[in-house]
């Protein structure tokens, strides 16, 4: 579904992504995760075909997205952190807009019916500005699953979302994965990865350091240093300074020599 | 305390100076820079090193015989826009703060008094600034530069801190159960007696203007003089008269006699805002989270979305959902362009040149003038129109990761982009052809049908330039995103001055690089057919043929365009900068 070929992006002399391979299989859920600057945000605006890359080829079903633009981004959505939208445009004319750029010629059940899920409906003809976070990252979302796609990126999912919002997001992204969709997640919350992710992908300074499903890589370096988990996964793939761990919640709290 | 608050005003501007000066490094500012001081030199400074500097003065016949007409009138301009600071606004009092300032200083140990010496400190920033241009720019009429700063700080500071006053008190009569409507009523009332009073009392004591007094601006202006400076308008104007007369003091002398009376009312002011003991807290929180989203808003070039109280539009037509998918961003670009595509408008437009053509369409040279303004706001439009309307990439950069996620052809979303603001452009313009025609019927002169031929070409030249004008900001602000109003980081100050007086002799340019050729195929088929048509077919045919050889120039500028925005990379274009 994804299939990505020594993907390589240069900002002049810099490398911000790193000769990348990797394929995403229908069903999977792939969690991109690495350190700030990693180069996880350049290479999901490079699937998206937002910026071309240097060197590489990405497919989206099957579309080479170089060659046939057009006919992969019809296939894909994109989800940033911030939801980006209109700020003269209703909800529901967020949806007739997306719906004609997409060609989505049943789009008002469809709407109808994914701002019922997202509950939305009440507010169909407020603007962006009216709306909580929350509910502009549902206005978001309805917009980008309006036209059913294949494969779907999510930057940073959870963020600015309430305990009920994360839940039903966790919950949105494994149904579509079990619809068929192959979606890439890319997230600094590695407990998120862990519990939805089925592959992981981790990156530092642009470079490929880890890729496979959990399981293989959490088996990796259990052999080399007993039980491990995402957390410390992460922390020696990238050699990252390691944190002590949390103190638990029963432990004195240790005394200060004065204010802090 | 103020120290503290003076700190942080004096250390912020240091700094916001320091690195205006650093990224003056980049050539974009710096030739901005060097554009912006040449024009402040010429337009403002090369009058100050002038030995025995004239000025023009102000236009003959209103300083020379009517000496107190200047200090009335500007007493008479601050009346009423003290009484609209009691009328138009309907909010609570709120001092503006910044939300970085509202976070530290709200919860900090400062006292409202603190909080509001702070503002007038910051404020003063912003009048002397303002002192210091309109000073100069008044330079150019002459006169004593220190008489006329020192003047105008004190009516600028005055007006400050009535807003600030008059804001509270509209917020403690709020508290004691008057509302704004009531308020707005009592004092528009009062404002309307008080000018009942000075008509009636000037038409029973003063004789009117009669036949043909009335037809000289001497006689006028000499009325307006004895009604302004005696009788009731004498007395209801005087604290105002005192708060102007520095800056119009004929000498020192005068000057310093003025002095006085000025600053006891700025002491008054400042006294009556100090002590004015108003929550203004919790209005200025809201306050400063707008004030935070219409700058958002503004550097993001989007500047419908800076107003206030928005509400959704609706759109010009049903949008389906299969069919050209350009269609779909020039749909949303009406809707985004709100009020300037409002049938209201569009109907008051029309009321309004139906008025003009009712009033002076039958008049002696009414025509004439009429056709004149009609022809100078066609041109203006051709020009300051692209400036204005910005329903296109301008709008829409910091939104350029969603447009280049669609499944669109650069060139469909160039062309989807830059469509709304020339239909709007167009049909203004075409209103104005309209009218202009209809006020030429008024106009007997034998080359009135030649008129009529160039109105109906511009019918088909004037959209085909809407175009390629509306291209070259377009153009402009992809490959200079840094250097166009748009994206995150808009520039401000004398360089950003000089960046748009660059773009804008580059856009002249550009646009005269363009025309030659449609010019050249306007010339040879006017030629060519006025022979065997005659001057009147050949001007309306050669103008449509020259749109022709437009609206291809400006298909390829589409194309253009097109592959401009599919290279564009506004993460590129933040690492470079």
């Amino acid at each position: 579904m994804i299939q990505v070929e020594g993907l390589t992006k240069l900002y002049g002399e810099f490398v911000a992504v790193n000769d990348l391979s990797f394929a995403v299989a229908p069903g999977e859920v792939m969690g991109l995760v690495g350190p700030n600057g990693a180069g996880k945000t350049t290479t999901l605006r490079s699937l998206a075909g937002i910026i071309p890359p240097t060197r590489g080829t990405i497919h989206i079903c099957g579309h080479d997205l170089a060659t046939e633009p057009l006919a992969a981004k019809r296939e894909l959505a994109f989800f940033t952190d911030e939801p980006r939208l209109f700020d003269y445009l209703t909800v529901e004319q967020h949806l007739a807009f997306t719906a004609r750029i997409y060609q989505v010629a049943d789009y008002q059940a469809v709407g109808a019916r994914l701002l019922d899920e997202l509950e939305l409906s009440p507010k169909r003809n407020a603007l962006p500005g009216e709306l909580s976070r929350g509910m502009k990252q549902k206005l978001a979302i309805a917009c980008g699953l309006l036209h059913s796609p294949k494969v779907i990126y999510f930057d940073e999912p959870l963020t600015g979302l309430d305990p009920l919002g994360i839940r039903r997001m966790k919950d949105s992204i494994l149904k579509r994965a079990r619809s068929g969709a192959a979606i890439i997640i890319s997230s600094h919350l590695l407990h998120l990865v862990e519990e939805i992710c089925s592959h992981i992908l981790i990156l530092k300074s642009g470079r490929k350091v880890i890729h496979g499903t959990l399981q293989e890589i959490t088996r990796q370096f259990s052999e080399q240093a007993g039980d491990a988990n995402l957390e410390e996964v992460f922390f020696r793939a990238t050699n990252e300074t390691e944190v002590a761990p949390p103190v638990p919640v029963s432990a004195p709290p240790e005394r200060t020599q004065g204010p802090i | 305390m103020i120290s503290a608050l003076l700190y942080l005003q004096a250390h912020s501007f240091r700094n916001q100076v320091v690195s205006r000066c650093k990224r003056l490094r980049q050539p974009k500012y710096l030739v901005g820079a060097i554009a912006g001081l040449a024009y402040f030199y010429f337009y403002f400074f090369r009058f100050l090193f002038v030995p025995h500097r004239h000025g023009h003065g102000l236009p003959g016949g209103i300083t020379a015989g009517h000496p107190l007409l200047l200090e009335s009138a500007a007493a008479l301009a601050l009346f009423v826009v003290v009484v609209l600071a009691w009328v138009i606004p309907h909010e609570r009092a709120a001092l503006t703060f910044s939300e970085a300032e509202v976070a530290f200083l709200f919860p900090a140990p400062i006292s409202r008094r603190g909080l509001i010496h702070f503002k007038l400190v910051r404020s003063q920033l912003r009048i002397l600034f303002t002192v210091l241009l309109l000073d100069l720019f008044s330079a150019r009429m002459g006169g004593s530069l220190w008489m006329h700063a020192v003047g105008l700080w004190l009516v600028f500071s005055t007006l400050n801190l009535h807003f600030l006053g008059s804001s509270f008190g509209r917020t403690l009569l709020l508290d004691r159960g008057m509302s704004n409507a009531l308020r707005r009523a009592l004092v528009l009332g009062l404002a309307a007696a008080l000018a009942a009073g000075v008509v009636v009392w000037a038409r029973r004591t003063m004789p009117g203007l009669t036949g043909s007094d009335s037809t000289t601006p001497d006689a006028l202006l000499g009325y307006a003089e004895r009604v302004l400076t005696s009788g009731p308008a004498l007395f209801l104007l005087y604290p105002f008269r005192l708060l102007v007369r520095p800056f119009f003091a004929g000498g020192a002398q005068a000057f310093l006699v003025a002095l006085g009376p000025a600053i006891l009312i700025v002491a008054l002011h400042y006294a009556w805002v100090i002590y004015s003991n108003v929550a203004f807290e919790e209005a200025s929180v809201a306050a400063s989270q707008r004030l935070a989203a219409r700058i958002a808003a503004m550097r993001s070039g989007n500047w419908q979305a800076a107003k206030t109280s928005q509400k959704g539009k609706r759109p010009w037509f049903t949008l389906a959902p299969t069919g050209p998918p350009a269609t779909a961003l020039f749909w949303k670009n009406l809707i985004g362009a709100g009020q300037a595509v409002t049938w209201r408008i569009w109907l008051s437009l029309g009321i309004v040149c139906v008025a003009l053509f009712m009033a002076f369409g039958r008049t002696a040279h009414g025509p004439e003038v009429l056709v004149t303004l009609v022809s100078v706001f066609l041109v203006y439009s051709l020009f300051l129109g692209p400036q204005f309307l910005r329903q296109d990439f301008r709008q829409d950069l910091a939104q350029a990761d969603v447009l280049k996620a669609f499944p669109m052809r650069g060139w469909q979303i160039a062309l989807g982009e830059v469509l709304a603001p020339v239909i709007i452009l167009a049909a203004v313009q075409w209103l104005l052809l309209f009218f202009g025609i209809l006020f030429q019927a008024g106009v007997h002169t034998a080359r009135a049908h030649l008129f009529l031929a160039g109105g109906l070409g511009a019918v088909f030249l004037l959209p085909a330039m809407d175009a390629l004008l509306l291209l070259i900001p377009n153009a402009a602000v992809l490959l200079f995103p840094s250097w166009i109003q748009a994206g995150k980081d808009s520039a401000r100050g004398i360089e950003a001055t000089g960046q748009r007086l660059v773009f804008f002799f580059g856009q002249v340019l550009v646009l005269a690089i363009a025309l030659v050729p449609a010019a050249i195929v306007f010339a040879v088929v006017f030629f060519l057919l006025r022979a065997l048509l005659g001057p009147a077919p050949a001007l309306t045919l050669g103008a449509m043929v020259a749109a022709v050889v437009v609206a291809v120039e400006a298909a390829l500028g589409v194309l253009l365009l097109g592959k401009l925005f599919e290279r564009f990379d506004l993460s590129a274009e933040g690492n470079a900068s």
